[in-house]
């Protein structure tokens, strides 16, 4: 009896294997899914970035907050190419999703702030920020998905909290200046996020030399 | 007074000379840097105005919060640059750049802020863009490939690369764009034969600055071959168009040929044309009443004559016969057959005669038999029986292998047997004894003349059974019979069975006449009937 149910519990488990090997994406694939939704929210942020350029005033610029006061500036990441081809590959999956949560609560300020913008092409930008969260939402799950399978290193995440409020600031020009310089960050954090992801994929993918 | 003038003018011309070729160095500014290829980058300034004396132009950069570094390479991006090397080189780093022009009057400098190099990313062109006019498949097509540009890493994933192309007709002002990420190749199919393109490439990395378009490529397309084209559509039109107008004329045949008509019903023997001519009296008049035979027709030497044995005035009939065809034997005993019916069917003048003859009644039965047979077949034959049955029955008599088409006659009742078999000469009685009175006594016996009955001839010659009596006299009462002994069936002796025998023919004088000749003792042709109902008129054709 001992032994019809041992065999039998084998036979569930290797058929339970089967169907989720059978079911499972394989890493590749996630990788690459991954890269196109990062390319497209970079280009999303650069788009941003651009439009509130062709109307701002440039005469706040010099006194924009510099990039270093990015919310995110705090965290260490590779900077060019040799640094990004030695740090493992878990490591950059983690850079990747402790950037991707620090922009969660900034974007929903930056959502409900484009409404109100002072800004001539204010719907545009609303729209193209609503699109930016849900590819952001959708990236994080799969980068959570990634993770599972890439190790413990892959799954630790950097904490990386926004402190700029609620709100943009209550005149015009602060309200501009601060939605500029938020742009600017994310534009610079989700190209850091597209370029790892994408080192990631042509690692990943050593047989495939089409995807890197 | 004139040397403290001459003093004060030179001296003042040379504070003068001395302060217009001496000065401090102009500002000197960064007009654009550029990161070729996402791991190096390069600056340029513009140098201000130099104040006339030697000035030296130094750069500093300051990455973030580290010290201010003077530029690792003035000499690789060319004449008043910066050259940042990989090393030099970080992303997403703020960068400070400090450009100092000195002399020897003093120095100068302006700042320049980098916020992030990578906005400064701008590859160069593609490289080896190639053009093929591709002709193999039924359309021609433009292949057209090109390179990245070779200092770009596209193998790393650290930089990912996309192109873009264009092109447009060489008199056309709007280029056609194509989006291609990452490919390094493409087929143009939309193009013109015969026209001259234009093509050219740029790429993009990272989403950053497109690089410039590369040199125009032209590419001329073939024309296609036009005189070949319209040679080879011709040759196929005109065949195509003989075809229609053949199967246009001939649609007829081609119907016929493709759909065969469904034969109809024929009979043998019965000729349509000549059913539809539309005599139809003359089929009522046999159904219903008179009950003429339809003679056969009989080639001229084959003089049919009929024999019909009554004491009855009626029987004898006038000269609707004389233009009837001929019977054969056969015709003859059915005329027997047809008067016994109507003895029994039909008052008529003719049943004393068979009623005389009334302890014969097994042959009368068989006669009866017999008649109903004939009857039948002539009744059969009826149907078809129209104005041009003569001609039907010599057509059917010449060309049936039965010895005796007997289509024409008519039958009072439907027969079973066909007449097609024939009333076999065995059916006919013989006539054994003729008695004082004129009473006809019918002695069935088989006649064993079927070969000679059988004989079919193209000439529809039909011999009468040897049985067969000879009407010698026809008194006005009595019909005398001689008895017939070898009366042969060939149809050579047909005259001398002439003298004894009717003959009915369709419309053939000639035939008459000689039947008349040796017959004339004859009345008529000489057929007896009983009753105008026995008659069986029969149109006269040929």
């Amino acid at each position: 009896m001992a032994q019809k149910r041992t065999s039998g519990g084998k036979l569930v488990i290797a058929v339970m294997c089967l169907v989720a090997m059978c079911r499972a994406v394989p890493i590749n694939d996630l990788l690459d899914r991954a890269s196109q939704r990062s390319d497209k929210m970079h280009s999303l942020s650069t788009t941003l970035t651009q439009e509130m350029d062709s109307h701002f005033p440039p005469y706040g610029r010099m006194q924009m907050p510099r990039p270093a006061e990015c919310h995110t500036s705090s965290l260490q990441t590779p900077n060019d190419k040799e640094q990004a081809l030695q740090v493992p590959e878990s490591t950059l999956m983690s850079l990747a999703r402790s950037l991707l949560q620090a922009w969660a609560d900034p974007l929903v300020i930056l959502s409900n702030s484009a409404i109100t913008l002072p800004h001539p092409s204010k719907s545009t930008i609303s729209s193209k920020i609503q699109e930016l969260q849900e590819h952001s939402n959708s990236l994080a799950d799969g980068l959570k998905i990634l993770s599972d399978k890439m190790g413990s290193d892959a799954q630790a995440i950097s904490f990386l909290p926004y402190t700029g409020g609620t709100d943009l600031g209550h005149d015009r020009v602060t309200i501009l200046n601060k939605f500029n310089f938020l742009l600017s960050c994310l534009r610079r954090d989700s190209h850091k996020i597209d370029s790892f992801l994408k080192v990631l994929r042509c690692r990943a993918g050593k047989l495939q030399p089409e995807l890197c | 007074m004139r040397t403290r003038s001459c003093l004060v003018v030179l001296c003042m011309l040379s504070a003068v000379g001395v302060c217009s070729s001496t000065s401090a160095p102009g500002v000197p500014y960064i007009r654009d840097c550029r990161s070729p290829e996402k791991e190096t980058f390069s600056c340029w300034w513009e140098p201000g105005y130099d104040g006339g004396l030697p000035t030296q132009y130094r750069l500093y950069y300051q990455k973030e919060k580290e010290s201010f570094k003077e530029c690792p390479d003035y000499v690789s991006a060319g004449e008043n640059s910066c050259y940042f090397n990989k090393i030099h080189t970080s992303f997403w780093v703020e960068y400070t750049l400090r450009v100092e022009a000195t002399n020897a009057f003093g120095n100068s400098s302006s700042v320049f802020e980098i916020p992030d190099v990578m906005t400064y990313v701008k590859p160069d062109p593609p490289v080896n863009v190639t053009v093929l006019v591709n002709s193999t498949g039924p359309t021609p097509y433009l292949q057209i490939k090109w390179r990245p540009p070779p200092n770009v890493d596209t193998k790393s994933g650290w930089a990912t690369i996309k192109f873009e192309l264009r092109h447009k007709r060489n008199d056309s002002d709007n280029w056609e764009t194509f989006n291609l990420d990452s490919r390094e190749y493409l087929n143009l199919y939309n193009i013109e034969p015969g026209a001259l393109y234009m093509i050219q490439v740029r790429c993009m990395l990272d989403g950053g600055s497109w690089s410039d378009w590369t040199k125009t490529t032209f590419a001329k397309m073939p024309d296609i071959e036009k005189p070949l084209w319209i040679l080879v559509f011709a040759f196929c039109l005109i065949p195509l168009l003989a075809t229609i107008c053949i199967l246009a004329l001939k649609r007829e045949m081609l119907k016929q040929w493709v759909l065969p008509p469904v034969p109809g019903p024929k009979i043998r023997g019965v000729d349509v044309q000549l059913l539809k001519s539309g005599r139809t009296e003359d089929f009522a008049v046999a159904l219903i009443g008179n009950v003429n035979f339809p003679m056969k027709m009989v080639p001229v030497d084959q003089v049919e004559e009929y024999l019909l044995v009554s004491d009855s005035k009626e029987w004898l009939l006038a000269d609707p016969y004389t233009s009837e065809k001929k019977k054969d034997p056969m015709v003859i005993s059915a005329g027997l057959h047809l008067e016994s019916e109507i003895q029994r069917g039909k008052s008529s003048p003719g049943q004393n005669a068979w009623d005389k003859a009334g302890d014969r009644k097994d042959e009368e039965e068989r006669f009866e038999s017999n008649v109903s047979q004939s009857e039948r077949n002539l009744l059969n034959m009826e149907p078809m029986e129209k104005p041009g049955y003569p001609s039907v029955d010599q057509a059917a008599f010449t060309n049936a292998t039965q010895p005796l088409a007997h289509s024409s006659y008519v039958d009072i009742q439907q027969p079973e047997n066909s007449w097609e078999a024939g009333p076999t000469p065995t059916d006919y009685s013989r006539v054994n004894e003729v008695n004082g009175e004129a009473i006809l006594i019918l002695n069935s016996k088989n006649v064993s003349d079927g070969s000679d009955v059988q004989r079919q001839e193209g000439n529809g010659e039909v011999s009468a059974p040897d049985d067969y009596s000879r009407v010698k006299e026809v008194n006005s009462d009595v019909v005398f019979l001689q008895k017939h002994e070898s009366v042969d069936s060939c149809g050579k002796r047909k005259e001398d069975r002439c003298t004894g025998w009717t003959s009915q023919k369709p419309a053939m004088p000639l035939e008459l006449e000689r039947s008349k000749g040796p017959c004339s003792e004859m009345i008529g042709n000489g057929y007896v009937d009983s009753a105008p109902a026995f008659t069986v008129q029969l149109p006269v054709q040929v």
